[in-house]
């Protein structure tokens, strides 16, 4: 079953099967990742609402309050903030 | 802090150690580690190791011959700028971290990080052994070439004054030091632990940000398809610089969240002006180094302005890693094709030859309960 995933308050459905980072470039949202593996830390974001989970303990140094989007599953709706990040045209409206 | 012994007697308890200058560590023992991390990136270097000679680069010779002579510059600069910081790096941490730290997985860590610096520079040997008939020609101008020599000083500096801060406090105890130039420094345990933190910065500084111009100007060769035996190569070198960089932004995360050494705590925060300006200053200096690898002309998809962009759009993730605001105002990558090569599993690699991590991860499921033999019959 989907859950919601909201961009800088723009909300849209996502699979909560694949990694965070897989579901926005689904939806053609590019966002910030290097490694894909957990350890450099390039996509780490804040975390405004809603949990995560990830398969393995990420490497990177992931402060609080912070995911990484690129080994993190949504466990339910989750909320994130990640600046400068642009939004398609099908999402946005 | 005690003096360096190369094996102390003293029977310490190395999980309460700070992971610097308490004791030195004794036994080399990864069973049981005061910070986890360090025993997890060990291990993901090993299983990265590589030899340049695996990846052919002949092909590059004639793609290079062919290159204008303001793409020659470009290319041949940033192979001189990448041999200057792996020349730095592959000695560094090793001569000024190991006479300080205190738990053996950090040791065995700075072995392993440096180590791994030494083949990158081997690989720089593979690239331009086969790219000129003389090699020193190029060699040689790496200590004399001035806009390498100003980004060098600014390295080795931190280094070298940790480095005589801990030969002198070694020989003499706490006392004053007189220097080269005839000042005098008061040496003492707090000030090489400041002279520790601000080393520390500078290399993070080094891993996060100073390789990425070098790198970006490889990969937009390799996007057009010339000089891909050195991509390939440099592919390979960003994977381990990603290791690096985790390791020194979790040294600073630790001590500034005061996990570690409380005094470490208080100096990140007396320091943390400093600190914000050593980042600023290698971010500064690497956008100089995009002018001057630009002076006589662009390349495809690159150039100056755009180089410039992505040091301030790197600069504000990586500066973010380690606790402080986003300094610069760019927000987005202006050259998103780079993540792709930066990718750690795309490396073009044969699974069972090298140690590719979704290849291991979930090759054996060594749990088992009664659930799963539940439909299990004789």
């Amino acid at each position: 079953m989907a859950v919601k995933l909201t961009i800088n308050g723009i909300a849209f459905a996502i699979d909560p099967k694949q990694t965070i980072l897989d579901s926005l470039e689904r939806n053609g949202i590019g966002s910030e990742y290097h490694c894909r593996d957990g350890h450099c830390g390039a996509c780490q974001c804040k975390l405004l609402s809603g949990e995560v989970a990830y398969d393995k303990t990420p490497m990177a140094y992931v402060r609080s309050g912070h995911i990484l989007t690129c080994c993190s599953k949504p466990k339910g709706d989750v909320e994130l903030a990640i600046p400068g990040v642009r939004l398609p045209l099908k999402l946005t409206g | 802090m005690n003096k360096y012994t190369t094996f102390s007697k003293l029977q310490n308890n190395p999980l309460k150690e700070p992971m610097f200058l308490g004791n030195p560590v004794n036994v080399a023992r990864y069973d049981q580690q005061k910070f986890e991390i360090f025993e997890k990136l060990i291990e993901k270097q090993l299983s990265f190791f590589w030899r340049p000679e695996e990846v052919d680069v002949s092909r590059d010779r004639v793609d290079f011959q062919e290159l204008p002579e303001h793409e020659q510059h470009i290319f041949i600069s940033n192979l001189k700028y990448q041999t200057l910081l792996d020349s730095i790096q592959g000695r560094s941490p090793n001569v000024a971290l190991l006479p300080l730290v205190s738990i053996p997985e950090l040791e065995t860590w700075i072995e392993t990080w440096a180590f791994s610096e030494t083949i990158h520079s081997r690989s720089y040997t593979h690239i331009i052994r086969n790219l000129f008939t003389d090699p020193s020609e190029i060699f040689d101008d790496i200590v004399v070439n001035e806009e390498i020599q100003k980004r060098a000083d600014d390295i080795s500096c931190y280094y070298d004054d940790l480095i005589t801060a801990t030969q002198f406090y070694q020989l003499n105890g706490a006392g004053e030091l007189t220097k080269e130039d005839g000042s005098k420094e008061q040496i003492t345990v707090r000030n090489i632990k400041k002279k520790l933190f601000l080393c520390i910065n500078s290399v993070n500084a080094l891993e996060a940000i100073r390789f990425y111009v070098s790198f970006a100007c490889s990969f937009a060769f390799a996007e057009r398809h010339l000089l891909e035996g050195n991509a390939k190569i440099i592919r390979l070198i960003a994977r381990d610089e990603a290791l690096h960089l985790n390791s020194t932004q979790h040294i600073l995360n630790l001590w500034k969240d005061g996990a570690d050494d409380p005094e470490m705590a208080e100096i990140a925060k007396e320091c943390e002006q400093e600190a914000r300006d050593i980042f600023m200053r290698a971010a500064q200096q690497e956008k100089e180094w995009a002018e001057y690898l630009f002076k006589d002309g662009s390349m495809i998809g690159l150039n100056k302005d755009i180089l410039c962009q992505y040091v301030e759009y790197i600069s504000n993730v990586r500066m973010q890693a380690i606790g402080f605001d986003a300094p610069f105002e760019t927000t987005s990558n202006p050259i998103p094709w780079i993540n792709n090569w930066l990718v750690s599993d795309n490396v073009q690699v044969a699974p069972q030859e090298s140690e590719i991590s979704s290849y291991l991860v979930g090759q054996i499921d060594s749990e088992i309960d009664h659930d799963d033999l539940g439909d299990f019959e004789l």
